[in-house]
């Protein structure tokens, strides 16, 4: 049987990506930010995933003014590196687990989520910083993984409570599988960042470290937090944090905190990243 | 079985609170409609040959698209906050300035009146606080 064994959080700001592809990880600018992510490849290098169910959203890549999914799963073979404007980052392809995600999407189906499915895309740095900040530099990425697309750029985007229960309704899907695969799920975006406007530049540590301290003490309030409280405190981007939400769903009501980093800045971003595991 | 949101939101109390925040433009339904034509433009400097052309002659380019004169002056510009109110997305609008080779620490620093060295600074030193810039009606 399949079973949801972790959790990770993660910002995935493309200049995180940009610094790892031309290796300045260790350049005084981005040294501290990156040693938080060290802890977290040794051990995945240890509980080596089969699968990385990996949520995330595409900015503009894949879908364009005319799709707006709320949420999209993907059900390929495979995936390329998008070209966002500056060329494709130079990472391997991501190997999807097509079995798994079709047998995600039905499940989720009959569960009352709408999940829309999608056969042919590109992945954007949304889902293929995080692979890096987990796995550095492989010649191939060492899990399969599902991309769930969440939207988050045109409002309104899910709330933080149906993100919570999509989670959860994934963790039974996962369940329900009858192949014996360990699998993980990732929340990726945030934290606080606000990438427009006269008030762009807006950080919310306070704010940002609570959020972190509730994904394991008491994630019910973070479920209701409605949106227009994550657009006053954490910036117009800030909304990306209900993507960790459907990662906490999927984890059961108690988890254990194993690895926990913050950092400002990246470029305009607060930098969170969390690995959680599921029980008290 | 799945929890309801006990508190179903009216959808004008909804929107007029994103209208509530100093110096930010949400990206509702309203300004994706009107920017539709800036945005699906944006996308097409994914392709490095559009991109190419794009650079060559950027009017010529643009006109191509049934984009508003504002629109297109926003981007000749690279005026992001008109960009933003002629119904621009800066995920699209990022296409713009990744193709000029400009990060998203310089494009967003425009935004900001700010010289680009005060905003660096300024994100260096922890970045901008929420206080009173939560609220256009009641600043706190």
């Amino acid at each position: 049987m399949a079973r949801i064994t972790a959790g990770v959080a993660s910002s995935h700001i493309p200049a995180l990506g940009a610094t790892i592809d031309h290796g300045k990880t260790q350049e005084p600018y981005w040294k501290e930010c990156f040693a938080g992510f060290a802890w977290t490849r040794a051990w995945e290098a240890a509980q080596r995933p089969d699968v990385v169910i990996l949520v995330y959203n595409d900015h503009a890549t894949a879908f364009d003014m005319d799709f707006i999914p709320t949420f999209a799963i993907g059900c390929a073979e495979r995936y390329k590196s998008a070209d966002e404007g500056w060329g494709p980052r130079p990472v391997p392809d991501v190997i999807g687990d097509a079995d798994l995600a079709w047998h995600i999407a039905q499940s989720c189906i009959l569960d009352e989520f709408d999940l829309t499915i999608v056969n042919r895309m590109d992945v954007d740095h949304g889902l293929t910083v995080p692979l890096s900040l987990m796995f550095g530099q492989p010649e191939a990425w060492p899990c399969k993984v599902v991309p769930l697309a969440v939207n988050v750029v045109t409002y309104p985007p899910p709330s933080g409570n149906r993100c919570y229960a999509l989670g959860e309704a994934i963790a039974r899907a996962v369940q329900s599988y009858p192949q014996d695969l360990n699998v993980q799920i990732w929340g990726t975006g945030g934290m606080s960042h606000q990438l427009q406007g006269p008030r762009a530049g807006l950080i919310n540590a306070a704010w940002d470290n609570r959020f972190l301290d509730d994904l394991v003490k008491d994630p019910q309030r973070l479920r209701q937090i409605p949106h227009i409280e994550y657009l006053r405190e954490t910036g117009s981007e800030g909304i990306e944090m209900v993507m960790w939400l459907i990662m906490r769903g999927g984890l059961g009501p108690d988890v254990r905190a194993l690895h926990r980093h913050y950092h400002v800045p990246a470029s305009n971003t607060a930098v969170g990243h969390i690995v959680l595991e599921p029980g008290g | 079985m799945t929890i309801e949101n006990p508190k179903r939101q009216d959808i004008h109390e909804y929107l007029a609170e994103l209208e509530d925040i100093p110096g930010t433009r949400v990206f509702t339904t309203a300004r994706a409609r009107k920017g539709y034509w800036l945005n699906q433009f944006c996308m097409t400097l994914m392709k490095p040959e559009n991109r190419e052309r794009f650079k060559t002659d950027e009017r010529a380019y643009l006109d191509e698209w049934p984009m508003t004169e504002a629109q297109k002056q926003a981007v000749l510009n690279r005026d992001y906050n008109a960009a933003l109110d002629e119904g621009g997305n800066i995920y699209f609008l990022a296409k713009v300035f990744f193709t000029d080779n400009i990060s998203f620490l310089q494009a967003v620093g425009t935004m900001t009146g700010m010289p680009a060295e005060e905003y660096q600074a300024m994100m260096i030193a922890g970045g901008r606080s929420p206080v009173g810039l939560r609220s256009k009606k009641e600043p706190y």
